[in-house]
């Protein structure tokens, strides 16, 4: 589905260029639930969000289901983003002041859907990460672990084709976290929904099938091709 | 995105920071109440104008009255008489709805013998008895009176104490006017000149005559005024130019007076075009409050563009467009302006109908009063204006939305 073929990124600060990415090769299949880990600073994130289609500027190729990610326009990326990805981040990044229903329903109204649509999937999406009838809850009266699950409710919201979780148990205590990995994990097995998380918790890192290991923008391990390797 | 969602965002946003939005309306709101009222207020005057001296266009025809003043002020030469009536209705009838020689009922000035003394007054005829004036001696018109065509006459009570010393001793006098000689048989109460709405009041005048009387044999044919009717849409001024013109060349009277046509259309025409200019340049004053407003819109935007980076950040990961983003904003800077620029309307309305009516006192009456004339097009002006505002002064901070670079915000 995903593949990254030489990606190279530079991030440039004044006449400095931080070579921050060398030389990516990653491919990623349906359905896997892929855990990013490194040091921060590795450029873990910067790659997640390119995998993410949030991050247009960088050097190489990358296939999206066959479509060159690389030659796309801003435009076209905003609905790429919409159709095939869900974002969850580590600071949950809800809108504060308006309601969960809304937040949730963000995505679906770019994507141009009508509104009783909208509310039959926003209450669906809700029971499924157990917060049911909360839909008139304010997000900053919420806990925590329930912004994560708006969150991921909201990414999830659109059918995506996968998620990108940027430390999305960054910002919650042990118990909580759990709760979001375990969350994670029913969507990858039930839903067949494909994850790809950026991580530095051992602990919720070795829950993934796969973890792939970055240490100063290269990939050092993969436990897939470990796998392969041990296969071969 | 549908539009309908689009509405609902901008407002639920500007809700959010209700008194940063409720001054940048305020802002928008004097700008336009400033230049609508001055509008108001201007076209108030000229519709005024016409109304009063124009050629009665909004009863559907339009009338102009053509005046014959002879050279001699006693002269009883009439300065229209049937047969120059019949000479226009064949030399003018395809152009001229109608020619009637006005005779005249109310406010007339004329010359009057008062006892032994000539004295210019005013007079109004009456064909029906009236309660409009109040008698302070003698008695009223009767209905048989007035039918009979008793040459008798009422007499004001500031003209009988004037020549009489009281209103008791004018009764019973004689007034001799056009040639007849009437009998004072009451004195009514002086009345003001002009009515409370600023028209001629016709009993406030010295005398009261019964018009049947004073037009009495040839009289009742002649006159000294001719009122012409046009259709809607002919030419009225010219055409009654050239019935005046006519009438000089042509008319026996001639040469013992004047014809003369005041053609109020064309003076009036002049008036509205300066009155124009005026309100024009006055507004572009006004307007310059707007441009301020234009600017406080901006300058909101502006900070509300970077207090909700994280908001625009938030919207662009979940797949919206840079167009939307910038959709987003001008659509709340141009609700803003939309809201100041109606609110403005009516206040604008308001204050131009508030202010109207000291404008004319202030004038000092004179029996003209203006009403403020609120048109559609000031309506459209407020709105167009309004939106171009939110538009013009919208569209860079909402541009520097849509082009925020997404990394840098959910970094």
């Amino acid at each position: 589905m995903i593949t990254l073929k030489n990606i190279n990124k530079y991030y440039r600060q004044g006449d400095h260029r931080f070579h921050v990415l060398h030389d990516i090769n990653i491919n990623i299949a349906q359905g896997e639930l892929v855990a990013i880990i490194g040091e921060s600073g590795s450029g873990k994130s910067t790659l997640i969000n390119i995998i993410g289609f949030l991050d247009d500027d960088f050097e190489g190729t990358y296939f999206y289901q066959n479509h060159p990610i690389h030659d796309y326009t801003r435009k076209q990326f905003s609905s790429l983003r919409n159709q095939n990805v869900g974002f969850v981040f580590q600071n949950f990044k809800l809108l504060r002041e308006s309601t969960v229903a809304d937040n949730v329903a963000l995505p679906l109204l770019y994507a141009g859907k009508r509104r009783k649509e909208i509310g039959t999937r926003v209450s669906e999406v809700l029971k499924q990460v157990g917060l049911a009838g909360y839909e008139n809850q304010l997000p900053k009266n919420m806990s925590g672990g329930q912004q994560q699950r708006v969150s991921i409710a909201r990414a999830i919201s659109t059918h995506p084709k996968f998620l990108i979780a940027d430390e999305p148990t960054g910002a919650l205590d042990t118990e909580t976290s759990q709760e979001i990995m375990n969350l994670f994990k029913h969507l990858n097995r039930e839903e067949g929904t494909t994850i790809i998380m950026v991580t530095h918790d051992p602990h919720v890192a070795e829950q993934c099938d796969r973890v792939i290991k970055i240490i100063d923008g290269r990939v050092v391990s993969d436990s897939k091709d470990g796998e392969r390797n041990a296969n071969n | 995105m549908q539009i309908i969602e689009l509405f609902k965002s901008a407002i639920q946003s500007l809700k959010a920071n209700k008194k940063r939005s409720f001054l940048t309306i305020i802002g928008i709101m004097i700008g336009i109440a400033a230049v609508i009222a001055i509008l108001g207020i201007g076209d108030g005057i000229t519709k005024t104008m016409y109304d009063k001296f124009g050629n009665n266009a909004k009863q559907g025809q339009q009338t102009t009255e053509i005046a014959y003043n002879p050279d001699n002020v006693n002269s009883t030469v009439n300065g229209f008489t049937q047969e120059q009536l019949t000479d226009i209705n064949t030399q003018f009838g395809g152009e001229i709805k109608n020619a009637e020689i006005e005779q005249e009922s109310d406010n007339i000035s004329t010359h009057a013998d008062i006892g032994d003394t000539t004295k210019n007054v005013t007079l109004s005829l009456l064909k029906k008895p009236t309660h409009s004036v109040s008698l302070v001696a003698g008695k009223n018109f009767t209905k048989n009176d007035l039918e009979i065509g008793e040459a008798n006459a009422l007499m004001s009570e500031k003209v009988a104490k004037r020549q009489y010393g009281s209103a008791q001793n004018a009764i019973g006098t004689t007034v001799t006017a056009n040639n007849v000689t009437y009998t004072v048989t009451g004195v009514y109460k002086s009345q003001e000149q002009f009515t409370d709405d600023g028209n001629q009041n016709s009993y406030g005048v010295d005398l009261l005559l019964p018009k049947s009387v004073y037009y009495q044999g040839d009289s009742a044919k002649e006159g000294n005024t001719l009122k012409l009717t046009f259709s809607q849409g002919t030419n009225a001024s010219a055409i009654s130019r050239k019935v005046a013109k006519y009438l000089k060349k042509n008319s026996p009277a001639a040469t013992q007076g004047s014809y003369q046509y005041l053609d109020m259309e064309k003076a009036l025409k002049q008036f509205s075009s300066q009155m124009s200019i005026i309100t024009t340049f006055i507004s572009f004053i006004a307007a310059i409050s707007l441009f301020i407003a234009g600017i406080g819109v901006m300058n909101m935007m502006y900070i509300s563009v970077s207090e909700r980076t994280q908001e625009i950040g938030i919207r662009l990961a979940v797949g919206a467009t840079p167009f939307n983003i910038m959709m987003q904003f001008l659509v709340e800077a141009v609700i803003l302006t939309l809201t100041g620029g109606l609110l403005g309307f009516l206040c604008g309305a308001g204050l131009a109908h508030l202010l109207a009516p000291l404008l004319s006192s202030a004038i000092g009456g004179g029996g003209i009063h203006i009403h403020a004339h609120i048109s559609l097009d000031a309506f459209l002006l407020a709105f167009g204006t309004s939106a171009a505002v939110g538009l013009v002064f919208g569209i860079l901070p909402a541009r520097q939305a849509a082009n925020k670079n997404l990394i840098d915000i959910l970094r």
